[in-house]
């Protein structure tokens, strides 16, 4: 049990619904068995899109830094904000550039593109492998769990408010069956003209 | 991929890392198998509406050296049934030897009735489960074809671990990974077996060994073919040659050693 | 002195031990075994009761590595029965993990059950069966049977009986339970939809102060279909688990026995 990516523990969870997308994150942060803290968010926004990072905590802080200098570079640059599709092609070559010497962690990505109205979601390995998902990604050390309880409870096309309730089942039924993940969890609906942000208690053991 | 008798019954590589094989080399006298020595390859079988095939070839292999070229790797029981052994050669013929006293001491019992497949595949699962639980197992896998108390076609699998499986079409070692989806196309269901006339699974057999002497280089073109039915018993031919052979594929192969055009 | 020592190092060179077999540095001698007898055959099995039945499935796909063995073989067996067929069987058992050794530990609680009846003339109670079942297993403490076993009955009270176990005897009576492969995706998805886990009465409360939904138990009509959503969902994501799934549901009425296909992919 000595993988950087089990190490500090946590779980990410990204879902299509109906003109709506979810992503959502536990809280945790450990070492090894050991919680340090349990207010470690694991979601990011840049504008529109949103990121999800579980691995390594340290990788999680840098990568999210590197990106967020990435992704305002590119706003400089281009006057407009970044697509959900470029920010995956960016996290996807920003990762591999780091091909033999990887930053340990496995993003998420979640978000609608303006120009087409049509939500996306993707995942990632350490080196930059998409998976572009039409129902769900998850990620992190609950990522077995996750699979299980999301392949079992959602379906397509659903409302935002089902949606919520949807991932947030997955999320909080899967991290209660992972010693390394929970302690709480941040739920982001995404809809065209809205971001909801709902913090979850779950539970605190 | 792991066909070769030598990787059977050793921990999963992708699960427990890398093989540490240096015990092998230890100058000290052996009691155990630890791996095995003359080893025979793939045993292909199928059940069809009434009867089984089973074939294999007849060569032992001393690594990769094809030393004996004559072994018969089908032993018949009581000739009821067919038991097809991969693996090592000389557990083979132990297990043969024990066979053939078993069948012995059932001949001269007063009980009525002789022993059919599935009471030799129970009898054989056994003593391979009780080698293995002693740490010493018989390196083999085996077929046993046959029919079962209702005469019905019979099939089943052992191996050195005393894991035990059955299906319409089995195949051990290289055949497990190249033959078997091939046989799978004739019945890949228990319920289709009705539908397979003997002469099918012979072809299916006989193609089955072809593509195996391809891509197989443990594999020999001479080989043993038994067909056991309720009206004609045990057919078994030892010394068939594979036919209808065509190399005309080789030419095609680009890559490894053959890169350019001679 | 070396000849007479034979090749042990230690009492070559230490002539402090006068016994003739000293004790040797097992750490620095020891090789890894050669033999490993174990293997994994895959497979997922999963258990539910309910108020006057209990079911406990499995796939029927046996694996080695990538490969799969056998579309075909049962995980979930009759305990008790009179005959070969286990007509007359009042106690299930699924074993899931290295297959070989869940077939003798089957054939064994089997063979106690029916000496049981023989011995004391009636039928063994699924407690007491739960009970020799830890023992058999913590028998081989220290040459494990690799399996994770589910057993199944109906009580004294004729309520559905589930006893859980880990592959030395450590065991538990449960509700529900999922074992093997695949039981890291299925018993998150049981907690939720069984035992109502993390489901709240909306309109009871604020935070802590919502009232947990009461977990009842469950028809069999749901239970059923709730064991096939797990098998389908377990088949998609894990490649061990597929091609089909077997079910045996105990009532009052006996052992029924039901077969779906599964993908085969």
């Amino acid at each position: 049990m000595s993988s950087p990516f089990a190490i500090n523990g946590g779980a990410c969870v990204a879902m299509v619904g109906k003109d709506c997308v979810a992503i959502a994150c536990d809280l945790r942060l450990g070492l090894q068995s050991l919680t340090v803290s349990n207010n470690f968010p694991k979601i990011f926004s840049y504008g529109d899109v949103y990121l999800g990072l579980t691995g390594l905590a340290t990788d999680v802080s840098t990568v999210s830094d590197l990106f967020r200098f990435k992704v305002n570079m590119y706003r400089l640059r281009e006057e407009r904000q970044i697509s959900p599709q470029t920010m995956a092609n960016l996290v996807s070559t920003s990762l591999y550039e780091k091909r033999f010497g990887p930053y340990f962690v496995s993003p998420v990505i979640a978000g609608i593109n303006h120009t087409t109205g049509k939500p996306f979601i993707c995942g990632f390995d350490s080196i930059g492998c998409i998976d572009f998902a039409k129902d769900f990604i998850v990620s992190g050390t609950a990522s077995d769990q996750l699979f299980g309880t999301c392949e079992g409870l959602w379906e397509p096309d659903l409302e935002p408010d089902d949606l919520f309730e949807t991932i947030s089942q997955a999320l909080l039924n899967a991290v209660d069956r992972d010693a390394l993940s929970g302690w709480g969890a941040h739920v982001y609906i995404i809809e065209k003209d809205k971001v909801t942000k709902r913090l979850l208690k779950g539970r605190q053991d | 991929m792991n066909h070769l008798p030598q990787a059977w019954g050793r921990p999963r590589d992708d699960v427990y890392g890398p093989y540490d094989a240096s015990y092998l080399q230890s100058g000290h006298p052996q009691t155990h198998t630890k791996s095995p020595i003359v080893t025979g390859t793939s045993v292909l079988a199928v059940k069809f509406q009434d009867g089984v095939v089973i074939a294999a070839d007849n060569l032992a292999s001393y690594g990769s050296l094809a030393r004996f070229t004559d072994v018969k790797r089908l032993r018949p029981f009581n000739s009821k049934c067919i038991v097809g052994f991969g693996g090592d050669v000389s557990d083979m013929q132990y297990l043969d030897r024990l066979l053939n006293s078993l069948d012995v001491v059932e001949n001269y019992s007063s009980e009525g009735h002789s022993l059919n497949a599935k009471n030799l595949h129970t009898y054989l699962s056994k003593v391979m489960y009780k080698r293995r639980s002693e740490i010493n197992p018989l390196w083999n896998q085996m077929l046993v074809a046959g029919l079962d108390g209702d005469d019905k076609p019979f099939l089943s699998s052992i191996d050195l671990l005393g894991t035990t499986f059955s299906s319409p079409t089995l195949a051990t070692g290289f055949g497990a990974h190249l033959a078997q989806p091939l046989l799978r196309k004739v019945a890949d269901d228990e319920s289709k077996v009705a539908g397979v006339t003997k002469e099918r699974a012979i072809e299916a057999v006989k193609e089955c060994m072809k593509v195996l002497f391809y891509r197989d280089a443990r594999s020999l073109d001479r080989y043993s073919i038994a067909i056991i039915t309720k009206e004609g018993g045990v057919e078994l031919k030892e010394d068939e040659q594979l036919e209808g052979q065509s190399w005309a594929f080789a030419e095609t192969i680009r890559g490894y050693g053959r890169t350019q055009e001679v | 002195m070396d000849s007479l020592l034979g090749s042990n190092p230690t009492l070559a060179s230490n002539p402090a031990y006068s016994f003739s077999k000293a004790p040797y540095n097992s750490a620095a001698d020891n090789k890894e075994h050669a033999f490993y007898p174990y293997t994994d055959n895959g497979g997922s099995t999963l258990g539910i009761t309910g108020e006057d039945f209990c079911i406990i499935a499995g796939d029927t796909r046996s694996t080695s590595g990538y490969s799969i063995n056998t579309r075909y073989s049962p995980k979930v067996f009759r305990i008790g029965g009179d005959d070969e067929t286990g007509e007359g069987a009042h106690i299930i058992l699924s074993v899931v993990g290295f297959a070989a050794d869940g077939t003798a530990l089957k054939e064994r609680l089997n063979a106690i059950v029916k000496m049981y009846k023989y011995q004391h003339g009636k039928k063994i109670s699924v407690k007491a069966c739960a009970q020799r079942l830890a023992t058999i297993l913590y028998g081989k403490r220290f040459f494990p049977y690799y399996v994770t076993a589910i057993l199944g009955g109906l009580d004294e009270d004729g309520k559905g009986a589930l006893y859980s176990y880990d592959p030395v005897g450590s065991y538990e009576r449960e509700q529900c339970r999922a074992a093997g492969a695949a039981a890291s995706l299925i018993m998150p998805f049981l907690d939720n939809q069984v035992n109502y886990k993390n489901q709240y009465l909306p309109g009871t409360g604020e935070g802590h102060d919502l009232e947990p939904r009461q977990a009842l138990p469950l028809p069999r009509h749901d239970v059923e279909q709730l064991v096939r959503d797990a098998f389908t969902s377990a088949t998609e994501r894990h490649i061990e688990v597929g091609d089909g799934l077997q079910m045996l549901v105990m009532t009052k009425n006996g052992i029924e026995e039901l077969y779906h296909p599964l993908k085969r992919d």
